[in-house]
């Protein structure tokens, strides 16, 4: 538990206080800078020259050199001194005086009249209000009453400035500011004599046993409290910090920030005010006095003066660190925040916490650790370096020195323990992603993240391939022979890529698609090539493994040519002729890349269209061509050259109707190119006389009328009929199928022109549907034109009858009045006056008329009721 | 070192748990303590709050030191043990006068502890995922109890309303009126640091009550340090009736 803070140091010794003399003791001593002043139960002053030293050992020794030694004439012992050393003044109390003499030549110097008699003890004000350079303050205990004196003590007088009244006597006090904090013979009070409000602090009882008023800074004393307790209490009455547990037998309290320390028979304990724990324990027999002079802890029995020279700060938080005492250390760092300049602390600081941070993760609790690294603002190389071979060979970094912790690398913290080594690579990993995230690099972004990408590919780790597809600073010539050492080829690529290589990346992929490197990162490596190629902008790439990709896989590999962006920038766009050309010795992807062309872009180029119906045609040919060839697999193709042929209109007919033409086969498609070429009986005769095909003879019809007016579609109707009734034909007309195309289509025909169509043999019967859907489209036809005329004549009826009322009468319109048909207002004062004398705007009665039922009526004649 | 906006203070008899309750809230675990020695604090950090939670010594023998710890205080818990009833009269005999010194807006909670040993519901333990579950190393650490199992129960000598009834007798004490200081009802808590029955409750409770005193104090500012002698002056005054 403890801390080694201070080392006891012999400064005087025994024969050179006392030299022959065995019954002098020591009674008080005093401090100040290089001077000791030891006053002896003999009415002696000795005056000490202390000078501090550093043995070859590193440690702190203290030679003393005696330089005067002066008797006071009072055969009482000096019982206090004090040092005012602002005006070269020691202040002495002896035998109940207070005398006043000269640091230097320990002469007794007049006070002005003044004699402080009866004094039980006293005390110099360390922060005084008054603040007047040529005096000091100090507050004195009469023996038995009931205040508390305050003088001013000058160079050459003293000067009484208030006495403080106090319920019972005091027997001890401090001083600090306006404030006094007195042990009186029952409880411990603070009396502000400025004010003279008073403050109860506790009860204690003097008498049992010594009290111990201690100011330690600003308004805070140290009281020895009941059950052994050193307590802090502020000048307004609180603790602000717990209390210290001492023994029950303390004589002495002294403060070394952090540190409380205590005497009590057989020890000096030593405390932190920070943590309250007890810090360090010194045996030391027969103290006497304990007193802290500016940061200078003297300890004296009543034979010889040591000095309690305090560690430095930093050697006592490495003491902790090095016993791991993580906590203790960053508490005592804390501590010291106020006694060290701030930017030497803020570099202290930084130092410890990455230290505990390592600390901690050579315990492996990278939780705390973390936090460390984060606070204390860790360069992170420094943690990456325990790492062996992840910082990069180009990497200018070198560990801080002295070293940060005691770790040679991984391997040495781990003692061969590999999942020891795996947690803390896996730390490792989470820790520099975090670091990324957070621009916490410090601009070594190029270190962090090729040893992430290390670390990643080492581990095999997905993110491996996130990182280089994300913005990284990974360096290539360090990555590439890591990643190559574990097959990560893909991610090579990726890497080359990112650093516009684009041809080292495709060299390496395509020999992984060959087989020739082993990299099972993705099983669609050829597909991602491919895709790669397709967003090339590097042209030469693109040629120089399209043959190679080609070769491999059309379908996919046509992909380069179909998937490459079109409306891209320029750079990187290709001429389809030249792909066209390019593609001439790979049909199946010049197929595909002409489909793209066409369906796809719907490029409107004649030569695309033709070139592509040809290789349909062609296509189509070789498989009927093949006996074997199965009806599924002919009709796909076929399907696809038939809509090819319908929609597209660019192709050149005759070209691939003489094709077809020369192979006597594709009867179908020979119809639709003659359709094409608007000759629609040659057509039909394909239709209805070689193939029999009558539903399709009747789309066709639809489909070679689509985009034509509707008398169009009727003629072919009737050229359809036409060809089903054709008496020339041998084997007769084809009456079932003239039959039903009447009576299905029946609003294609006009009746008249089909009864003089049909033969004298056919019965009545057969043609009914035909025949009462037309009578009853020609009554329906006659009854709406009726209404119309009816509803026609009586609006006239009624503007009429308006015209009459109104005739005379005025119609106002103004700017204010709307219209009531649009609701706008009037600008003209033109006007049409509706029925009922509702004015409305000229271009709305237009547009209302338009839209009238019996307009409409005359348009749609064909539709039924 | 943080200053603490405010000062939570704990009294009660020995033994009663309030290390014990403080080591619950703080460390979210149940040890062993020893009597505490003067007293201890603890700086919590609630929000963007820093409050200072004071552990004080039961033993007679640091029984002066609690003005000094209650001085400005804004919150009081006064601690007893649900199976001892002289613990509780303790408060209002020892402890109550203490309290004097505490801030003028102070509140004061009745904590019941160790109710683990009187009531079964007590056992259960709120985890860290907030479900409820059986507290299992369940053996009653009493010196009155003999028996290991969880099913024997102890007692109980402190009844809820006893201690509602000091409450209001504290208000009386404190010349406070009942209606303008918190409800009884929501001041008396019955807990156990063992299992952490109601301790986290009832520190955050009090936290959220004293808000209003640390908004007040930071909005004094800069002011109280000027301040300063003029609040000593002002400590001693007591609360009047119709504040
Ligand atoms: N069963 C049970 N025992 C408890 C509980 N709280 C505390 N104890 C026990 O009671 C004893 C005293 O607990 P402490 O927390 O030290 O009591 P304290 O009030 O701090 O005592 P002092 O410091 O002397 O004033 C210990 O043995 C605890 O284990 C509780 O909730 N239930
Ligand atoms: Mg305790």
């Amino acid at each position: 538990m403890s801390v080694k803070a201070f080392e006891l140091v012999p400064t005087v010794e025994r024969e050179l206080l006392m030299g022959d003399k065995p019954r002098i003791a020591i009674e008080c001593v005093e401090c100040c800078g290089q001077h000791l002043y030891v006053g002896t139960n003999d009415c002696f002053i000795h005056h000490f020259l202390l000078e501090e030293r550093t043995s070859n050992k590193g440690h702190p020794t203290f030679s003393a050199q005696k330089l005067l030694q002066r008797y006071l004439g009072l055969k009482k012992p000096v019982a206090e001194l004090k040092a005012a050393s602002a005006l070269e003044r020691l202040v002495v109390l002896c035998d109940g005086v207070i005398v006043v003499v000269d640091m230097v030549t320990l002469e007794v110097v007049p006070t002005g009249g003044v004699k402080i008699k009866g004094a039980a003890a006293f005390c110099v004000n360390e922060n005084p209000v008054n603040d007047d350079p040529f005096g000091v303050e100090i507050g004195v205990i009469l023996a038995r009453k009931r205040a508390v004196h305050i003088y001013m003590v000058y160079e050459d007088r003293v000067a009484l400035v208030k006495e403080v009244a106090t319920p019972e006597p005091p027997c001890a006090l401090g001083l600090d500011g306006c404030f006094l904090c007195l042990a009186l013979s029952s409880q411990y009070v603070i009396l502000n004599y400025g004010t003279g409000s008073s403050q109860d602090l506790f009860p204690y009882n003097s008498e049992e046993r010594k009290p111990i008023v201690k100011r330690i800074g600003r308004e805070e004393f140290l009281l020895a409290a009941p059950g052994g307790l050193g307590m802090f209490a502020s000048a307004e009455g609180i603790s602000q910090r717990a209390p210290v547990k001492w023994s029950e037998s303390v004589i002495g309290a002294a403060v070394c920030f952090p540190y409380v320390l205590a005497l009590d028979e057989g020890f000096v304990t030593v405390h932190s005010m920070l943590d309250q724990q007890l810090k360090q324990t010194l045996s030391f027999r027969d103290g006497l006095i304990l007193q802290d002079f500016e940061g200078k802890v003297v300890l004296s029995s009543s034979k010889e003066v040591y000095v309690l020279v305090p560690l430095p700060l930093e050697r006592q938080i490495q003491d902790l660190l090095a016993g791991r005492r993580v906590e203790e250390a960053l508490t005592l760092t804390e501590g010291a925040r106020r006694n060290i300049p701030k930017d030497k602390f803020q570099i202290l600081r930084k130092r410890i916490l990455q230290q505990a941070g390592f600390i901690q993760f050579g315990q492996l609790q990278f939780l705390e650790a973390k936090e460390h690294f984060r606070k204390g603002q860790l360069d992170v190389r420094e943690l990456i370096s325990l790492y062996p071979l992840l910082l990069p060979a180009s990497s200018s970094f070198t560990r801080c020195h002295p070293p940060l912790h005691e770790f040679a690398d991984l391997n040495h913290l781990a003692q061969g323990d590999q999942e020891k080594v795996a947690r803390c690579k896996r730390f490792l990993i989470s820790y520099l992603n975090e670091v990324r995230s957070t621009e916490g690099t410090n601009g070594f972004l190029e270190d962090v993240d090729t040893a992430l990408l290390k670390l990643y590919a080492e581990a095999d780790h997905d993110s491996l391939l996130d990182l280089l597809a994300s913005d990284n600073a990974c360096l290539l010539a360090d990555s590439a022979p890591w990643l190559e050492k574990y097959h990560k080829y893909f991610a090579l690529g990726l890497l080359y890529h990112y650093n516009g290589q684009d041809a080292a990346a495709l060299q390496l992929w395509v020999k992984v698609v060959n087989g020739d490197l082993q990299d099972p990162t993705r099983s669609d490596l050829f597909e991602y090539v491919v895709d790669f190629l397709s967003f090339c902008s590097n042209m030469d790439l693109v040629w120089k493994y399209s043959d190679w990709a080609l070769q491999r896989d059309q379908r996919i590999g046509v992909q380069i040519f179909t998937k490459r962006p079109v409306d891209g920038e320029l750079r990187g766009q290709i001429n389809p002729e030249n792909v066209v050309t390019y593609l001439q010795k790979h049909c199946e992807a010049l197929l595909i890349y002409l489909e793209h062309l066409v369906l796809d872009r719907r490029i409107q180029k004649e030569k695309f269209h033709t070139h592509l119906a040809v290789l349909y045609t062609d296509r189509v040919l070789a498989l009927l061509s093949q006996p074997s060839a199965a009806e599924e697999t002919v009709s796909r193709p076929r399907c696809q050259l038939q809509r090819l042929l319908k929609e597209s209109s660019l192709y050149r007919v005759q070209l691939v109707l003489g094709k077809m033409e020369s192979s006597g086969q594709l009867l179908l498609e020979r119809a639709i190119l003659h359709g094409r070429l608007e000759e629609h009986e040659k057509a039909l005769n394909i239709l209805v006389h070689q193939l029999k095909d009558f539903p399709a003879a009747e789309e066709y019809c639809t489909w070679a009328s689509a985009s034509e007016d509707p008398t169009y579609r009727r003629r072919l109707f009737h050229l359809l009929l036409g060809t089903y009734l054709d008496p020339d034909v041998p084997g007769g007309g084809n009456t079932v199928a003239a039959v039903d195309l009447l009576n299905q289509h029946a609003a294609m025909f006009d009746p008249v022109k089909v009864l003089h169509l049909l033969p004298e043999g056919w019965s009545l019967q057969l043609i009914r549907p035909f025949l009462s859907g037309a009578v009853r489209g020609s009554a329906h036809a006659m009854r709406t034109s009726q209404v119309a005329l009816g509803l026609a004549c009586s609006e006239n009826l009624q503007l009429q009858h308006d015209r009459m009322r109104y005739r005379g009468g005025p119609v106002f319109v103004s700017e204010k009045k709307g219209c009531h048909l649009c609701h706008n207002t009037f600008s003209e004062p033109d006007c049409v006056c509706l029925p009922g004398g509702v004015a409305v705007h000229t271009h709305c009665a237009t547009q209302r008329l338009r839209n009238s039922p019996t307009k409409r009526w005359t348009d749609n004649g064909n539709s039924h009721t | 070192m943080r200053k603490p906006d405010v000062k939570v203070v704990i009294l009660g008899d020995m033994n009663v748990g309030k290390t014990s309750l403080l080591h619950r809230y703080t460390e979210r675990r149940f040890k062993d303590t020893i009597s505490t020695v003067g007293g201890a604090f603890f700086l919590k950090q609630w929000g963007p709050y820093n409050i200072s939670i004071w552990d004080t010594a039961g033993r007679e023998q640091f029984h002066g030191l609690g003005s000094m710890y209650c001085r400005g205080a804004s919150a009081v818990i006064l601690t007893y043990d649900v199976t001892n009833w002289q613990s509780l009269s303790e408060l209002e005999q020892r402890f109550l006068s203490l309290t004097d010194t505490a801030h003028p807006d102070c509140i004061y909670a009745i904590v019941g502890n160790k109710a683990d040993l009187t009531d079964a519901c007590a056992h259960l333990v709120e985890m860290d995922d907030g479900h409820m579950s059986e507290d299992i190393q369940d053996t009653p650490h009493h010196p009155a109890s003999t028996t290991s199992t969880s099913s024997v129960l102890l007692h109980k000598q402190v009844d809820r309303m006893d201690a509602l009834a000091l409450y209001w007798r504290i208000l009386r004490y404190k010349g406070l009126e009942e209606n303008a200081s918190p409800a009884a009802e929501r001041m008396c808590f019955e807990t156990s640091a063992k299992t952490g029955y109601n301790v986290d409750f009832l520190f955050e409770t009090l936290f959220e009550m004293v808000l209003p005193s640390i908004l007040k104090k930071r909005n004094e500012g800069d002011a109280s340090t000027v301040d300063l002698e003029h609040s000593t002056e002002t400590k001693r005054t007591k609360a009047g009736c119709c504040r």
